[in-house]
């Protein structure tokens, strides 16, 4: 089954690790930035409150996704603070022939361990995003900026305007999963039309997270 | 890895070169006395901190200040009012630019006070607020930029022939002056800001420009100048040159100095964006704080950065330059050349554009190119600058003019992001390194060379590194050159309304992600929402697919295609729709190498009844 891998890195590093993932058999992928955020009270005082990300998408088996889990986290020291996390979301790559195969339904609904949250807000306003999904107990998230679908406006010239969008992606366990979305949603008032949407998809594998290195931990000390 | 020890990294894998190739020519062939070396490596060492801090603070705050301010212009609703704006704009950043009242004092005393140096600063600076102004309009009207600056050069060069030599350097130094270390990000931000206000398929290339655009304000003014007034000849020398003596005393009576001229520059930007803030954008708590930072730890890395190359780099630039042209021309030549390689990389806004290309493209165009380019085009021009001190039969124009117009042609056959690059480049390279280090550096090897002129041989310097960017980056633009592809039109035929699940009353979703080549996520957008699909929001990225390698020749670069990335969410009883579409247009798919991928996801909606889940997803759009 095919599924797209996803790497949050330092930025300048995802060329080396997609030239890698080539050597391992991936036909390509896509890399774009994103910020993420500082954990440090004093930093975020100073005004220190982002570090430059870059995202790596390579739609791989799931073989090859295993093989990119153990290579990136021993290549990238994923068990040390602030060095990356990666994790696979099963998107299923949509072919033509699925045309005439037609509805065939994901059938097995997974149980996945570990959920990525998505919330798409207007621009400015994913630091208070990342506020509340820290408060119901997420560790931290990667902002990616993006841009809404044009709407024709009239002003003196005849402008397209396109809103800037924040896009927060919080990787998360299952148990917490329900919290945080709760608080984000009554946080930045969702409910309300036109304030952003969120929704979770499924990760089937994780690593690097804080979670990962608490379960390291606890392995270690028995 | 934070934000202040990655700047901090950059500045010092850049910084490094320089220091290790002056300290090695002091220990090889020139000889300084301890004193100068002593304060070139305290000025280094200044230099360092206050780069970093001020491109911290550049990021910071100029981003946002410029994004604010753009939108305020951009969405004006007079057309009077976006004119008057942007011009005002352009005058109170130029007008308080300590460079240009150097420059103009310099002219002053040059022209034998007929022109006054306040004449001069108001000029220039109408200069540069009209052609900002037009700048503005230029972007917003989408007019093509190799166009509008093939008519602005047209002029330029039209008034050369009727300008003296001695005119035509300094015109085309003081737009090296005007793109000082804080206007050309400032205004570089407002481009960006501008074009990502506007969007459309240039939003891209709109991103560039403006600084290219307001270069010219100043030449053409000057130019005017000295043709209105009948001023043709320069006469007097520079001022005696003394090498300052101590190690600290120098540095420290320059800093408050240069402490009240960067207030002074950095002044109207802040007051500007404050009585804005008052009146328009009130912005929230954070987001100010966050602004006044960082136009707080700006102004402090600038203070350090100009001190500490005023008062460490300038002598030392003197006396290599001297002694230099003393010794031995072709090593001057040689070392003019490598000088010219490593300084244009310290230049502050060279760090800045170079990111924003990096950020706007998606890493399409990396950085690291736009350096190499940058830095062998300022190695030819300083190169060529030292052989016309040497040679007095070469003259400036024989570079200047050849220069421009190819580059004016080559922008016809670039990419369109590059014409904007390649002029912004120039005015990026001529910033207070230039002005400082390396104008030093050439009126010393002038002072020595008898049939130099030091005022006249040292300003073609400037103009020199300002044209140089725009050749050289015009050419890295012809290696980019994409494959011409016509963007699908989307017809309305392919319409087929999906047979809406309405008896489900709780909505399941699909995320759909697309990846497809830049300039179709419109398209993408246009067919999926025919499919029934509400909104989309777009990423940009970059991207190697099954589909082969582009690679740059020579050097062997390999090329990442720039991509869009579109997310929809999309109910299910749709999704499939949707993606089938997608998949299977065949224009899409041929060139826009579309892949399509789908995952079932949980959305918000969850619990809210379809109406209303289909305009809060509507409502992205």
């Amino acid at each position: 089954m095919e599924m797209l891998f996803f790497t949050v890195l330092n930025r300048g590093k995802a060329n080396a690790v997609l030239h890698q993932a080539k050597e391992y058999g991936a036909a390509g992928g896509t890399i774009f930035y994103g910020t993420g955020t500082v954990q440090s009270k004093l930093m975020e005082k100073m005004g220190l409150t982002e570090t430059h990300k870059e995202i790596l998408m390579i739609s791989a088996t799931d073989q090859l996704c295993d093989d990119l889990h153990k290579i990136l986290s021993e290549n990238l020291n994923f068990s040390k603070r602030n060095k990356g996390i990666a994790f696979t979301i099963p998107f299923r790559r949509w072919k033509p022939k699925d045309f005439e195969q037609g509805q065939e339904k994901t059938t097995n609904r997974m149980e996945p361990p570990y959920f990525c949250i998505m919330t798409i807000i207007d621009k400015g306003r994913s630091r208070d995003c990342v506020k509340a999904a820290r408060a119901a107990g997420a560790r931290g998230g990667t902002i990616i900026h993006g841009r809404g679908a044009g709407i024709p406006t009239d002003f003196y010239f005849p402008l397209v305007i396109e809103p800037q969008k924040d896009i927060v992606m919080i990787v998360t366990t299952k148990d917490k999963v329900t919290s945080i979305r709760e608080k984000i949603i009554s946080d930045l008032e969702l409910e309300k039309a036109g304030n952003g949407i969120i929704f979770i998809l499924p990760v089937i594998k994780a690593s690097g997270l804080f979670e990962n290195r608490l379960e390291e931990r606890k392995g270690v000390t028995p | 890895m934070n934000l202040l020890f990655e700047k901090t990294k950059e500045v010092t894998q850049t910084l490094f070169p320089v220091v290790l190739l002056v300290l090695l020519l002091c220990f090889t062939v020139v000889d300084v006395e301890t004193d100068v070396i002593l304060r070139f490596v305290i000025g280094g060492l200044l230099l360092l901190i206050g780069l970093s801090v001020f491109l911290w603070g550049v990021e910071l705050s100029m981003n946002s200040i410029g994004e604010h301010m753009s939108r305020e212009i951009a969405t004006s609703k007079s057309i009077y009012k976006i004119a008057f704006l942007s011009f005002l704009l352009g005058f109170l950043i130029t007008v308080a630019e300590p460079d240009l009242l150097i420059l103009g004092s310099q002219i002053e005393n040059a022209s034998g006070g007929t022109l006054g140096s306040t004449l001069i600063v108001y000029i220039v600076s109408v200069g540069v607020g009209v052609m900002i102004s037009l700048g503005v309009f230029r972007l917003l009207r989408n007019k093509p930029l190799n166009v509008f600056m093939t008519i602005t050069y047209g002029i330029i060069f039209a008034l050369a022939i009727l300008v003296a030599e001695e005119f035509l350097a300094i015109s085309f130094d003081a737009s090296g002056a005007t793109t000082g270390a804080l206007t050309t990000p400032f205004v570089l931000a407002i481009s960006l800001g501008m074009s990502k206000v506007t969007g459309g398929k240039q939003s891209e290339e709109n991103s560039f420009g403006l600084v290219g655009i307001m270069s010219a304000g100043p030449i053409l003014s000057i130019m005017l100048l000295s043709i209105l007034t009948g001023q043709k000849n320069i006469h007097g020398e520079a001022v005696e040159f003394v090498a300052a003596e101590g190690v600290f005393s120098p540095i420290i009576n320059a800093l408050p100095h240069i402490f009240f001229e960067s207030l002074m520059a950095l002044l109207p930007i802040v007051i500007l964006f404050f009585s804005f803030n008052f009146l328009k954008f009130k912005l929230k708590k954070d987001e100010l704080s966050d602004i006044i930072k960082g136009l707080i730890l700006t102004l402090l890395g600038l203070v350090l950065f100009l001190t500490g190359v005023n008062s460490g780099f300038m002598d030392m630039g003197r006396l290599i330059g001297m002694q230099m042209a003393d010794t031995n021309h072709w090593l001057l030549i040689i070392v003019g050349f490598a000088l010219g390689l490593i300084v244009v990389l310290v230049e502050p806004a060279v760090h800045v554009l170079g990111e924003q290309i990096e950020e706007v493209t998606g890493g399409h165009i990396p950085n690291k190119i736009i350096r190499i380019t940058l830095s062998l085009g300022v190695a030819m021009a300083i190169t060529l600058s030292m052989v016309r001190i040497l040679v007095p039969e070469v003259k400036l124009w024989y570079f200047i003019v050849p220069g421009f117009i190819i580059a004016l042609i080559l922008s016809y056959r670039v990419d369109p992001i590059f014409v904007g690059i390649a002029f912004d480049a120039g005015g990026v390279a001529s910033g207070p390194m230039t002005a400082t280090f390396v104008l030093a550096f050439a009126q010393g090897a002038a002072d020595v060379v008898e049939t130099a002129n030091v005022l006249v041989d040292g300003f073609g310097v400037i103009a020199m590194v300002a044209m140089a960017p725009v050749f050289s980056i015009m050419i890295l633009g012809t290696a980019f050159r994409h494959k011409k592809v016509a963007y699908p039109d989307i017809d309305d035929k392919t319409v087929i309304t999906p047979a809406l699940v309405e008896e489900e009353d709780e909505l399941v979703h699909n995320c759909i992600m697309v990846v497809v080549n830049r300039g179709f996520a419109d398209k993408v957008v246009d067919l999926a929402r025919q499919s029934g699909a509400k909104g989309a929001t777009i990423l940009h990225g970059r991207g190697t697919g099954e589909y082969g390698k582009l690679m740059i020749p020579i050097i062997n670069f390999e090329l990442q295609p720039e991509k869009e990335i579109i997310l929809l969410v999309t109910g299910i009883h749709v999704s499939e729709q949707v993606a089938n579409n997608l998949v299977n247009h065949s224009k899409l798919h041929e060139d826009g190498e579309v892949e399509v991928y789908i995952s079932p996801t949980e959305a918000m909606i969850k619990n809210v009844y379809d109406d209303k889940a289909v305009d809060l997803v509507g409502s992205e759009s």
